[in-house]
């Protein structure tokens, strides 16, 4: 019982790692209809920011983190302003192929900025508590606290507020939003900046357990990717959904089959749900005109 | 417009011929001291990478498929040809033959995939199967040696081993056949069969094409080009590990093929050597600049950003544009 509280915890703990990274991509693709590769990159270069600047200033971990997070709105708008707006009208694949150059670009700039030398971080709370008979780590607490409560904040405001009204209307036809005098290019603007804000949180919560280097975020990346398909595009509910139930399958499989293989596995499972239904758990079908 | 030029367009043959022989003359450049020992290694790096690019060309331009998984089936190829040459002593030809009939089954198996997986998710299905690939990299040791690394040796034929130019020529022939036969498949009745299922899947079913059977085909075909380019790979570098073959390598392929120009085989081969060539063969020879840590990736990544927003159909209609640039300012009107 106690393993598999422990099991529990932990997959909350990466399930919410893993939700804040998906939030973030689905947020892009919604709005700018494009997978944005480059989230990963972009929050290893504001976690690099975040780790600088408490490594230069001896800053706390809270203040680093607020440092780092409005690093990355900055980026996201920067970003958004310089590349994105200017190729609305561009296929998807190719807005696409932008994120990659932008991959490419973050990771030449972080040696140019912070060098070649990997920077630690430290955790949000020290000391553990134990529950049922497992351990759970403050820190780990904090992650699962903070991880929940902006997945609440970010449903409440895309269901209940204008904004998120006008952010679901640029989501479901951009141009028709743009005649109903939405300011979808301000929308756009801000799913980058928040884009960027939680894949940037979600790189500080991963890098105590790592250090701060080029490739923390890459598996994160992948699976968060593969999280957005699993839980289907068509929702933000969905691939939040699961995320949590990536976290969970893989610790199960790692604790009770194998923990080599937990990846390939989980990978398996998804090409299999992704076999049987086609367009995500939670897709709808695509009607296609002829 | 006369026969001979229209003739030249569709099969434009004797370009690619003396494109291979100019490529071919890269190692006497290096006897000559023009260029340096390692200039020869990034040349071969973007011929091989513009093999696999045109195997991903098929599939993403004439199909209409998305795979993001050509990485690890190029580093199914370096392995498997390894264990061919290595392990069961096989000469260079029968190996590299088993190579691409292996994986260009591999290919079907994943085109599977495609039957029921459409758009985005094909892509990430894809990705899938890459990461399940590498791990696979990783974890079988007798096989892959995993982060140890695998070592293989140049071509060997009939007891005669090539050395590293040979071998460059060899890679040179193999690009020009693989520019021969992506072309003429692409004329083909197969690549007419791709290219109306890509414009519209409903009317190429009405037309009597199996859409089925054409999307194994345009996968097992790409996965080929993948496997080859990999076992070239192999037996130039003679080295590898399982970090080569990474998602971002797959999504350098895929840049190569929509920066250089979808369904052009000029352009993929242009798209390659902008990707692969010009940071380092260029960039690093310029003062200052080339000292500054990171830059070659930023410089490669503007450059990606700024070919997609001002040449989104590919970097190979460049030179129509100076042409009718040239035309305009001479006053002739347009081409």
């Amino acid at each position: 019982m106690s393993i598999f509280i422990q099991i529990l915890f932990n997959s909350l703990e990466t399930g919410s790692i893993l939700a804040l990274a998906t939030m973030g991509i689905i947020l892009i693709f919604r709005t700018s209809k494009a997978f944005n590769y480059a989230q990963g990159a972009i929050s290893m270069f504001c976690a690099f920011i975040a780790a600088y600047f408490m490594a230069n200033t001896g800053a706390n971990v809270f203040i680093s983190t607020i440092v780092g997070v409005l690093g990355a709105v900055g980026v996201g708008v920067i970003i958004d302003r310089v590349v994105i707006k200017r190729m609305i009208k561009l296929h998807s694949v190719s807005k696409q192929i932008v994120t990659l150059g932008l991959v490419i670009v973050f990771l030449g700039l972080a040696p140019m900025f912070f060098g070649n030398i990997p920077y630690t971080y430290r955790r949000f709370a020290q000391g553990t508590h134990s529950i049922f008979g497992a351990t759970i780590t403050y820190s780990a607490m904090v992650n699962i606290a903070i991880g929940i409560a902006i997945m609440v904040a970010l449903f409440f405001v895309i269901q209940k507020t204008k904004w998120g009204l006008a952010v679901r209307a640029t989501a479901s036809n951009d141009v028709v939003a743009r005649m109903m005098g939405i300011p979808t290019s301000i929308v756009t603007m801000g799913a980058w900046a928040v884009a960027a804000a939680l894949g940037s949180l979600a790189a500080m919560m991963v890098a105590p357990t790592t250090t701060v280097n080029f490739v923390m975020m890459d598996s994160i990346q992948i699976t968060a990717l593969l999280a957005c398909v699993l839980g289907g595009l068509g929702t933000f509910f969905g691939p939040v959904f699961a995320a949590y139930l990536i976290a969970l399958a893989r610790n199960l499989i790692s604790f009770y089959i194998s923990s080599v293989w937990a990846d390939a596995i989980v990978y398996l499972l998804i090409l299999g749900i992704l076999l049987i239904s086609p367009n995500g758990i939670f897709g709808k079908k695509l009607v296609k005109k002829v | 417009m006369n026969v001979l030029a229209l003739y030249k367009k569709s099969r434009p043959y004797s370009s690619y011929v003396i494109f291979g022989v100019l490529l071919a003359l890269a190692p006497l450049m290096v006897n000559l001291g023009v260029l340096r020992f390692f200039h020869l290694t990034l040349i071969a790096g973007v011929v091989i990478y513009a093999i696999v690019a045109l195997g991903l060309n098929l599939l993403m331009g004439y199909a209409g498929l998305v795979s993001l998984g050509t990485a690890a089936f190029m580093g199914v190829g370096a392995y498997l040809t390894a264990f061919f040459t290595q392990d069961l002593g096989m000469d260079f030809l029968p190996s590299i033959v088993l190579t691409v009939v292996i994986t260009s089954i591999l290919g079907i198996l994943v085109g599977l995939l495609s039957l029921r997986v459409e758009g985005f998710f094909l892509a990430m299905a894809t990705l899938a199967v890459a990461e399940i690939l590498r791990q696979v990299f990783i974890e079988f040791t007798g096989f892959t040696n995993s982060f140890v690394g695998r070592t293989a040796n140049f071509p060997e034929f009939f007891g005669f081993t090539m050395n590293r130019n040979q071998t460059f020529i060899l890679l040179v022939v193999f690009l020009v056949l693989a520019m021969f036969v992506t072309q003429s498949f692409a004329n083909s009745y197969t690549g007419r069969a791709l290219s109306a299922m890509r414009g519209s899947e409903a009317a190429a079913s009405a037309m009597g094409i199996n859409i089925f059977k054409y999307r194994l085909i345009a996968f097992s075909v790409s996965t080929a080009y993948a496997g080859l380019g990999g076992a070239l790979y192999m037996h130039f570098i003679r080295f590898t590990f399982p970090n080569v073959w990474m998602f971002t390598l797959s999504l350098m392929l895929f840049a190569v093929v929509v920066i250089g120009g979808v369904r052009s085989v000029a352009g993929t081969v242009v798209g390659a050597f902008v990707v692969f060539g010009v940071p380092d063969l260029i960039l690093v020879n310029i003062p200052v600049i080339g000292d500054i840590n990171g830059m070659a990736f930023v410089f490669t990544g503007v450059l990606i950003i700024v070919v997609v927003m001002y040449y989104p159909a590919g970097l190979i209609y460049i030179w129509h544009d100076i042409k009718v640039l040239v035309h305009k300012v001479r006053g002739r009107g347009k081409v």
